[in-house]
């Protein structure tokens, strides 16, 4: 646990020296980035719990905590899978582990900044607004920019590299979706053929 | 036993007892009042108009009427009925007993489907005389006076079609006209027939499509697609500012308008009137006529739900209620609507040849006061009203909105921040948030300063202190345990 602690901290201090220490062997585990996830979680749930009135545009109804965990956590996975995939293609030298775990420490400052600034709601008015979505976007860049890190540090790349795995990378996301959803539709349709023969055996029994 | 069974008869004679006590029967009204909140939902609400009685011209001298198109109060409260399956007009008085029919049998007064008229304070009338493409003037006696034929001028053309089937007279003396199918606005005639120009036309939006079809398609495609027009007005009706209302057809906001004297709309905000959705998606309320009242309240008919709504002088929706039906209360083609002074409204059913008449509840006429006062700033005044609108309707969003907005201006801003929470009304909130968090941070400057130097300190010193001694306890702790692994050798 102290030692997840310390990761954290050094990813917020030293991103770079935090990418090139991971790439030691033994010095991550699995469970880190569990946690990292978690914790990212956690810290969204809080945020919608105690976001002020007047910022608050969806009623209690409307949120679904497992949707939220679906847009949390679906991301993060297929990202981590596609930029392996594309990196080890291209001559990345990042293992999965890492890419894994990597990629969910990058949403550290996410996790530590949102909590504060949503608080931040319940005391600024709407025309302050601007406040507010600042810091929101400054800790969604910071997540940004430490991704970005990621890709260059664990797969050794030159800047421009870097740029051009990203993009492959979320071409790869769109492409993962697409064929979860192809794969969900067929599914069902399977499914709803297999009971409806099954009913229609049943009548002629 | 035989004590039980007695019991048990007893109950169920008890209990036959009250089946045959008469329910309590009353003429329920065929709808459900409601109003559209804030969030897009519709809440059931008490009904503002109940119906009262119909006029259809039977057991009158003019006979029954067929397919009335309009209906106009004149400022005496004497009813002018477009009788337009008879060409005729048939004017009643304020008690709603026939005068007389206004329309001549030969000559150039001989009506052909009117379907709109006016009458001036004076008394004359104006009829918009449809099929003949006239506008034909009758003294207060009914007497032809004269007619305005298709007016002359270079930018109406020799292929416009003059259909004028609503119009209106303003102060001036000048005519303002609608023409069916015309989509450059209202025609304005002064009162020497004379053309003076379109006024208020509607516009045309943008739209990406268009854009993309016109940038690509060459000059032959072009001339194939159909040409954009601006959406017709379908009717106009002057309210005792000078302001003119006018009703389009064929768009989902701002159906209503309400037009200042250079034609700009005044109401604002692509608001949607009517219903946000009603049996389907895509069913685009068509208002067809519009009524003010002297407070501004003005009341749309929608002839695609059959249903009448009113809204207050800012827009915001107050009652709902007719529809589509056979029973009284509904209509089966409702095609015009007037208010009279005190309040009745008057509804043309061309589909059943009859006025129909609705009377305000006391629910209506408790809303109208309070939203008068609300519209005209006075919202103290409004206040204690609004409060009763909400003994009797909890739900009804706009006294919450109201009485938010009184107790801002009387600087209770934290209970205005509760109304204003119940009333969905976000940016009201923020307002008076505002100005609560400056009164709170004047009352409580010194314990606020305190707070802001305590956590300094706390996040400056104590924190990393605190930090910096758990780091050395475990750095203590391993290398404890790291001299046990070692075997105890010192290093």
């Amino acid at each position: 646990m102290i030692q997840t602690f310390q990761l954290m901290k050094q990813v917020l201090t030293h991103p770079f020296n935090f990418y090139n220490d991971i790439q030691e062997p033994k010095r991550i585990r699995w469970i880190d980035a569990i946690i990292v996830m978690a914790l990212a979680f956690i810290a969204k749930l809080i945020s919608i719990v105690v976001t002020g009135y007047a910022f608050q545009t969806r009623e209690a109804y409307e949120v679904s905590y497992l949707q939220e965990f679906v847009w949390l956590i679906v991301p993060w996975l297929t990202w981590s899978v596609a930029n392996w995939g594309v990196s080890a293609i291209l001559d990345g030298e990042g293992k999965f582990k890492e890419v894994f775990v990597g990629s969910a420490f990058a949403l550290m400052p996410y996790v530590v900044m949102i909590i504060p600034v949503t608080l931040l709601t319940n005391l600024l008015a709407l025309d302050e607004n601007s406040i507010y979505s600042f810091l929101v976007n400054v800790a969604i860049y910071w997540s940004a920019w430490l991704l970005l890190i990621k890709v260059k540090v664990l797969h050794d790349f030159e800047p421009w590299k870097v740029i051009w795995i990203t993009i492959l990378s979320i071409i790869g996301i769109a492409i993962i979706w697409f064929i979860g959803i192809l794969l969900f539709g067929l599914m069902n349709q399977l499914i709803s053929f297999i009971s409806e023969l099954v009913q229609e055996l049943n009548f002629r029994r | 036993m035989r004590v039980m069974t007695r019991v048990m008869a007893a109950v169920v004679a008890f209990a036959l007892l009250f089946t045959f006590i008469p329910g309590k029967s009353t003429a329920a009204t065929p709808y459900q009042g409601y109003i559209w909140n804030s969030k897009g939902r519709d809440i059931a609400s008490i009904n503002g108009y109940k119906y009262k009685q119909s006029i259809d011209g039977y057991g009158m001298p003019s006979g029954a009427f067929n397919a009335p198109e309009d209906v106009f109060i004149a400022d005496d409260r004497s009813v002018y009925i477009v009788d337009t399956g008879n060409s005729r007009i048939v004017q009643l008085d304020s008690s709603l007993q026939y005068v007389r029919t206004i329309g001549d049998s030969e000559g150039d007064g001989v009506l052909s489907e009117p379907k709109g008229v006016y009458v001036t304070p004076d008394g004359t009338i104006y009829v918009a005389d449809t099929k003949n493409a006239r506008i034909v003037l009758f003294d207060k006696n009914g007497k032809y006076m004269k007619q305005f034929g298709k007016p002359d001028s270079p930018l109406i053309g020799d292929t416009f079609s003059y259909s004028p089937s609503k119009l209106l007279v303003d102060k001036r003396g000048y005519m303002f006209v609608v023409s069916d199918g015309n989509t450059q606005g209202l025609l304005q005639i002064d009162k020497n027939g004379a053309f003076k120009g379109f006024y208020g036309a509607n516009h045309i939006g943008f739209s990406w499509g268009r854009l993309l079809r016109n940038m690509f398609a060459t000059d032959a495609q072009k001339s194939q697609m159909a040409t954009v027009k601006p959406l017709e007005f379908s009717n106009a009706v002057l309210d005792n500012e000078g302001f003119i209302f006018t009703t389009t057809l064929g768009t989902e906001t701002s159906q209503i308008k309400r037009l200042s004297p250079v034609g700009v709309d005044t109401i604002g905000g692509n608001r949607q009137f009517g219903d946000l959705w009603s049996n389907g998606p895509f069913m685009v309320a068509s208002f067809i006529d519009v009524a003010v009242d002297s407070n501004g309240i003005f009341t749309g008919l929608d002839l695609q739900t059959g249903k009448v709504f009113q809204y207050d002088k800012l827009g915001n929706m107050l009652f709902a209620f007719g529809g589509i039906g056979e029973q009284n209360g509904l209509f089966v083609t409702p095609s015009a609507l007037a208010q009279s002074s005190d309040g009745t409204i008057f509804v043309a059913d061309k589909g059943r040849n009859r006025i129909d008449l609705f009377r305000t509840t006391p629910f209506a006429l408790l809303v109208q006061k309070a939203s008068a006062f609300y519209v005209d700033g006075r919202y103290d005044e409004a206040e204690s009203l609004w409060n009763e609108v909400l003994r009797e309707n909890a739900n009804y969003e706009l006294a919450y909105l109201a009485i938010g907005k009184s107790l801002y201006k009387a600087e209770r801003y934290k209970e205005a921040m509760s109304y204003f929470k119940l009333a969905n009304s976000r940016g009201d909130y923020s307002a008076a948030f505002k100005e609560y968090r400056k009164e709170y941070m004047r009352d409580h400057f010194l314990s606020i300063c305190l707070i802001l130097v305590g956590a300094i300190i706390l996040l400056r010193y104590l924190i990393p202190w605190a930090w910096r001694l758990a780091a050395r306890r475990i750095r203590m702790k391993r290398s404890n345990y790291g001299a046990q692994q070692g075997g105890g050798i010192p290093q």
